[in-house]
């Protein structure tokens, strides 16, 4: 049976079609954006050693003396044969850079994603339950800062705070040394792997390391939950069934637990999909602060490098993962609201 | 959500159980061996653990613990001495000839013989890689091994610095049996025959040197095993020490940094002699680089002292050479042509020629290639110049990309770059910089110069380089093509129990591992 106009398999599948534009036209903007900033992986690792000649030498084994346009098509060739290549700076494959420190970065981001939701949505509810109290504002006032402070900031705050008040606490990285060389490689996620090899002084470990990095991205993204939650409270308070529970004589606490705070979440069970994109991009950053081995930190470095390569490699997953996010949600929505097929 | 609220519980739950853990690590490692497991921590980053592709320090200091060279330079020298080499000579100026010592062998069992050298060598010059250095064996023209242990080198041209080229990195010995002749080995593959053995790496994280069993040679390592993790930041690093996550950082501290970690009880901050240097370049192809009257009266005024203190709180060291201290054949040509910073004598040199004042003068710097510091140090310069009225100096930077096309397409009069050596002589203090414009292309040229380089290379009388090095930098501190501004020092810090690092600070900078013990 043809799928009619509306329907969800036809909104699914004209999703997933908008998916190749949409991915190659982040292709093409990540190569031309690479291209466009000044300076090669060449000047960048040698240059200011090495004379001109030499330096064109070496760009030329690198294939970097051809137009653009043959890079471009060349690029683009490798990419449909999912051969991604081997990065510049370093020779490595760019598959196993991925699979070396993705795992590193899913665990900082899922973590980050988990404390977020634990204690922007309570605080939101409770904001939007306490309106205009002293109780609200602080909530508030906490979110718009959570929000605003730029997380590198936070981040060396919160490392000052624990040298200080806890010295020993791990600071930095996402294990120490002994647990990365004991605790065989399976996963790639090293906490799956501690747990797997069954190593209780590695899990704490790394549990140990992940708070800091995780407590400040979470920090970032929990504001934006709570300023969604308690307007959705507001609104939802307002809302004419809940004035018709109010009227059928329900108790005011079980109105706000089984009809306002449940169907203010809604709205943000949404929002939580959108945002992988900055939690990915807080990721970045809070990497490079905590020496985090995920992939935003490898991404700096390649960035510095201008290793073509990998960058591409790496933001293309990136994107890849935001792209797949946004269309699972876009499902979701469909699903629940048939006006989105339209 | 009830799902998701308790998984965050758990998630929360396990956090706290990870508060409250212990420390209690296990300590495995390798046999053989004193002390404990230590960790290096280090802003640097490696290229390849292929010798044949890479040409950075981050690489060299894991090569060096886990390859042979021939040649090695030991702590505290300058001098090459044998590494997988008994011993090496030159026949003449062209032929250089090495005898292997016995019972070497890599750390899979096979035995280090002399193909395996002349192999290592011919892949290295054939695979070429674009981030490697085969450029160091320019002059080799091929090899002979007559025999297991003989290794005879037949250069294009007479070529003494050759010696010190087989003390770099690059020139590691590789098994023919393990590394093909025409790619790249991946990291996890490599194998040498070093004092230590690379039993794990994590590109970017964390790599792990065992001791190794079958090692024979003068380096035998102390501890069994030794972590070297890698750090994004100089900040992280020296976060990273303070809090007894690394037990030696080296390299890349700020001058900040180590003043700061100076007033810190718990660690030791430890400094050897230096071979880092920065320099200012005057671009020839300027109306105003080309005045030599304008040059002498820049290098008569410049007070490196001040740059010292004003730009890096005095964790540097004023250089009056090309040339650092500690060299064969080095003076210090600057101080001797010029003495103290005067602005009588540069008034009076610019007089002299005529030279109307102040002269208008770009003073180019990055901020991003040589640390924080290079903006101290460029205004710091500047307010010297125009304090002495005879110059009107504006300064101008650009990120490292830009900067290397700027300087070279005349944008600035005089500008700042640094160098590191790739061995151990003073001719690669010389050679790369003043010979016809030299790699930064600026359009010095001085016939006499380049005859005298010529000369050093093709003679292995160390009296007689040494008189030409001296020649050299003094029609340099005449001629004024650059201005030495400074030598860093090898700096590392260290937590209690670490022995053995004040003794591999030199300026080879090379990091002994095999030096290094720990009893925490």
């Amino acid at each position: 049976m043809a799928a009619q106009a509306g329907s969800l398999p036809r909104y699914i599948v004209q999703r997933l079609l908008l998916i190749i534009p949409m991915v190659w036209i982040l292709l093409t903007l990540v190569f031309l954006l690479m291209r466009v900033a000044p300076g090669d992986p060449v000047s960048a690792s040698v240059g200011g050693r090495l004379s001109e000649a030499a330096l064109d030498e070496r760009r030329a084994s690198l294939g970097l003396d051809r137009p653009l346009i043959v890079q471009y098509f060349d690029y683009l060739g490798s990419i449909l044969r999912l051969d991604f290549g081997k990065t510049i700076t370093d020779n490595q494959p760019i598959l196993d850079v991925v699979k070396e420190n993705g795992g590193a970065t899913l665990t900082l981001t899922v973590s980050a994603m988990i404390i977020a939701l634990v204690v922007g949505i309570p605080l939101g509810l409770l904001a939007g339950r306490l309106r205009d109290t002293t109780s609200d504002a602080v909530i508030r006032i906490f979110g718009i800062i959570t929000y605003a402070a730029p997380v590198f900031y936070t981040g060396l705050l919160v490392q000052i705070l624990f040298l200080n008040v806890f010295p020993g606490w791990p600071l930095l990285g996402d294990s120490d040394t002994m647990t990365t060389y004991n605790v065989p490689s399976k996963t790639h996620i090293l906490l799956l792997d501690a747990i797997i090899a069954g190593d209780s002084t590695a899990v704490v470990d790394v549990l140990k390391h992940l708070m800091l990095p995780a407590v400040t991205l979470a920090l970032l993204i929990c504001g934006i939950f709570i300023r969604l939650t308690r307007v959705n409270v507001l609104q939802t308070l307002q809302a004419d069934y809940v004035e018709a529970a109010r009227a059928r004589g329900i108790k005011e606490s079980k109105v706000v637990r089984a009809h306002a705070f449940r169907n203010a979440l809604v709205p943000v069970v949404t929002i939580v999909g959108l945002q992988v994109a900055l939690l990915m991009s807080g990721a970045v950053l809070t990497e490079k602060t905590f020496a985090w081995p995920g992939l935003g930190n490898r991404l700096i470095d390649y960035i510095e490098g201008r290793d073509y390569i990998a960058v591409q490699g790496i933001i293309s997953l990136f994107a890849i993962v935001v792209v797949v996010v946004s269309l699972v949600i876009d499902i979701i929505n469909a699903m629940i609201d048939p006006r989105v097929r339209y | 959500m009830k799902k998701i609220l308790a998984l965050a519980s758990a998630g929360v739950l396990a956090m706290s159980l990870a508060a409250c853990g212990g420390d209690d690590d296990d300590s495995g490692g390798a046999a053989g061996g004193v002390g404990e497991p230590w960790t290096l921590g280090t802003t640097d980053v490696v290229t390849a653990l292929d010798p044949a592709a890479a040409y950075d320090l981050g690489s060299s200091t894991l090569h060096y613990a886990i390859y042979q060279t021939l040649l090695t330079i030991p702590a505290g020298e300058n001098t090459p001495q044998g590494d997988a080499a008994e011993s090496c000579e030159y026949k003449d100026p062209k032929t250089f000839v090495c005898t292997l010592r016995d019972g070497l062998k890599f750390s899979n069992g096979d035995e280090l013989t002399s193909s395996d050298v002349k192999y290592s060598f011919d892949r290295n010059l054939k695979i070429a890689d674009p981030n490697g250095a085969s450029t160091l064996l320019a002059s080799l023209k091929d090899i002979e091994t007559p025999d297991d242990k003989t290794v005879q080198f037949n250069l294009s041209r007479p070529d003494t610095t050759f010696q010190f080229v087989l003390t770099h990195s690059s020139t590691s010995i590789v098994d023919e049996d393990v590394f093909p002749a025409d790619e790249i080995t991946a990291d996890a593959d490599v194998i040498g025959s070093g004092p230590y053995v690379m039993d794990d790496y994590e590109a970017g994280q964390q790599a792990s040197l065992k001791k190794s069993e079958t090692y024979q040679g003068a380096n035998e390592g102390k501890s069994p095993l030794i972590f070297v993790k890698y750090y994004p930041e100089s900040s992280n690093l020296k976060l990273a020490v303070q809090n007894d996550e690394v037990q030696v950082a080296w390299r890349s501290l700020s001058p900040t940094d180590i003043t700061d970690l100076e007033g810190n009880d718990s660690v030791d901050v430890l400094k050897g002699e230096g071979s880092e240097i920065r320099y200012w370049t005057w671009q020839l192809g300027t109306p105003v680089g080309k005045d030599k009257a304008i040059r002498q009266a820049a290098a008569q005024l410049i007070d490196r002292d001040a740059i010292s203190e004003r730009a890096y709180e005095g964790t540097v060291d004023p250089l009056y050479s090309p040339v650092p201290p500690g060299f064969p054949g080095q003076v210090d040509s600057f101080k001797a042509k010029y003495g103290e910073p005067s602005v009588d004598k540069a008034k009076a040199i610019l007089s002299k020629a005529g030279v109307k004042t102040p002269v208008d003068i770009t003073l180019g710097y990055t901020p991003s290639h040589y640390g924080p510091n290079a903006v101290d140090e460029a205004t710091e310069l500047k307010s010297q110049l125009n304090d002495s009225g005879l110059f009107n100096a504006t300064t101008k930077s650009a990120e490292w990309e830009q900067y290397q096309n700027l300087y070279k397409e005349n944008a600035y009069d005089l500008f700042i770059l640094g160098w590191f050596p790739d061995f151990l002589d003073a001719d690669n203090y010389l050679s790369p910089f003043f010979v016809d414009g030299g790699f930064y292309a600026n359009n010095y040229t001085n016939p006499e110069v380049n005859k005298l380089v010529a000369s050093s290379q093709a003679t292995d009388d160390s009296a007689a380089r040494e008189k030409d090095f001296g020649k050299i930098q003094d029609i340099v501190a005449e001629d004024v093509p650059t201005i030495p501004s400074w030598v860093g020092k090898n700096t590392a810090v260290t937590q209690p129990g670490i022995e053995g690092v004040q003794e591999t600070l030199d300026p080879a900078f090379i990091f002994r591992f095999w030096m290094v013990s720990y009893n925490g």
